[in-house]
């Protein structure tokens, strides 16, 4: 046999680690890609449908995007967005992996920052309104910082599900963690638990970290004695 | 006055995001003229996989040495299995280059080349088993395939329509197939006698209760219709390798001691790229 049978799976591990972390480092550029488009669309998203024209030709499409993505099983979006868009353009697997999560998760995120604009009391808006501020200015100087306070709790939610959701990216072959580890198990013939335990590790500490980052820039966002 | 710089903040790592997201080049495409993406499925051993971040197998080796003969490049791209076909129907991938068995199903949504191996199927047990080929596709069994395969596919005609009291699981790879017969939730897995051979030589406890005689044959293959005219000279190529000695080697550096079939192997006539004359080797075909 070509392949070394004598190496045990420790061995392999330890050799193949740098194909881990490459995994992670694909797996890291997809989430921080897709959750970018997330955040702006999804931002622009909330802010049409509470601020903007009332009119169903504005609504009513924002209200389908939404609901049409949120209701969408994500591996379904994938195989959409790269054998249906190719079509039209020739995407790669990547970008089209980045779209389908990116237009997935802008829905999320509309919906979570939705409910911290809704958190903040009308009578807030009213009284900026009073003293002269335009319909902009008070969103952006009194709603949208209180509001920013209040979303950061459910987004690390949202942060949390989309890494892990990075790793099905790889039924369209985009090679990220999950299928690093699928190259292990095949060309060793095995050892399932062992690897998928070093890439469920790999995975968590990932999420932990990036959960105490936002964690403590909520805590840098607070203010002491309010809203407590 | 801090909520107002921590607003203009925010709204700048917007604007820094929107700038990233347009320069994140989302025009790669991974379907240039030249080199030609060939489609692998990775995780299948002898066949195609990856080694320390380097793709293996027979499959790879066979297509670089064809390449070389044709004179083109050539990249590796490694998809699963179920997504390799439709990749090569919709014009992602220009070649497909794994264990691939010719069938009259997918001949007509792939072009396939002449046959390059031949596999006949094995019944997989666990090594303690006392099952024979009968007693284990019989009687309520669950037996194990992958999804999408040709052994799933004979199956279901050959045993399952024909009301034998069978369940079949499927998998998204043969090696999770086989760990879990280990494990017992199934009691036999249905795979193609060359990766049977693989998990034996691989130290796992199973045995081949018995051998299906198919005479599938295997094949590279290209976008119906062969959009980019390279089919023929594919044909040739494989020729090529198999008459200097190459594919010979190749295959003995995988599977030691194994005799090739010949190539062409036995062209089954569904398969309209088999009719006389086939690309490339115009002598060659089906009448």
């Amino acid at each position: 046999m070509c392949r070394e049978p004598d190496l045990d799976i420790y061995d392999v591990l330890l050799r193949d680690f740098p194909f881990l972390l490459k995994g992670l480092g694909v797996a890291v550029v997809l989430l921080v890609a897709l959750l970018l488009i997330g955040f702006v669309l999804g931002m622009a998203i909330c802010l049409l449908q509470l601020y903007g024209p009332r009119t169903l030709l504005v609504q009513w499409p924002l209200k389908v995007y939404e609901r049409v993505f949120r209701g969408v099983p994500i591996i379904i979006m994938l195989f959409i967005f790269y054998y249906g868009v190719s079509g039209i353009y020739d995407i790669s697997a990547f970008a089209a992996a980045v779209l389908a999560m990116g237009l997935r998760s802008a829905a999320y995120q509309s919906q979570i920052f939705r409910s911290a604009f809704q958190s903040v009391p009308a009578g807030q808006m009213m009284a900026a309104r009073a003293m002269g501020m335009s319909k902009i200015k008070a969103i952006r100087h009194i709603v949208f910082p209180q509001s920013a306070r209040h979303a950061i709790g459910p987004w690390t939610n949202e942060f949390s599900s989309e890494i892990k959701e990075t790793s099905l990216a790889y039924v369209i072959g985009v090679v990220e963690l999950t299928r690093q580890a699928h190259y292990i198990i095949t060309s060793t013939q095995g050892n399932v638990l062992m690897v998928f335990a070093v890439v469920a590790l790999l995975y968590f500490v990932l999420n932990r970290a990036g959960n105490s980052l936002l964690y403590a820039f909520e805590r840098k966002l607070a203010v002491p004695g309010f809203e407590k | 006055m801090i909520m107002k710089g921590m607003t203009t903040r925010l709204l700048c790592s917007a604007t820094l995001a929107a700038a990233t997201l347009a320069g994140t080049g989302l025009a790669t495409s991974a379907h240039a003229q030249d080199p030609y993406t060939v489609g692998v499925e990775a995780s299948f051993p002898p066949w195609a996989y990856v080694e320390s971040g380097e793709f293996k197998g027979i499959a790879i080796d066979a297509m670089t040495a064809i390449a070389e003969e044709m004179g083109v490049e050539i990249e590796f791209q490694d998809m699963p299995f179920p997504s390799l076909i439709p990749a090569l129907a919709a014009e992602k991938i220009d070649i497909l280059a794994t264990g691939l068995t010719v069938t009259e199903e997918r001949s007509q949504a792939i072009d396939f080349t002449i046959p390059w191996w031949e596999t006949n199927d094995v019944v997989l047990v666990p090594e303690d088993s006392d099952a024979n080929v009968f007693t284990a596709v019989c009687c309520g069994a669950r037996i194990g395939v992958q999804g999408g395969s040709s052994q799933q596919a004979w199956m279901q005609e050959n045993v399952v329509d024909n009301d034998i009291d069978v369940e079949l699981a499927r998998y998204d790879s043969y090696v999770t197939a086989v760990d879990d017969m280990a494990i017992g939730r199934i009691s036999s897995v249905i795979v193609d006698d060359t990766s049977a051979q693989e998990y034996i030589n691989a130290g796992k406890p199973v045995r081949m209760a018995g051998k299906i005689y198919i005479r599938a044959p295997l094949a590279l293959a290209v976008s119906k219709g062969d959009p980019q005219e390279i089919l023929g000279s594919l044909n040739q190529g494989i020729m090529a390798i198999h008459e200097s000695g190459q594919w010979q080697q190749i295959v003995d550096q995988y599977i030691p001691g194994v005799v090739p079939p010949p190539i062409p192997g036995h062209m089954p006539d569904f398969v309209d790229t088999y009719d006389k004359p086939v690309a490339g080797i115009p002598t060659l075909g089906n009448e």
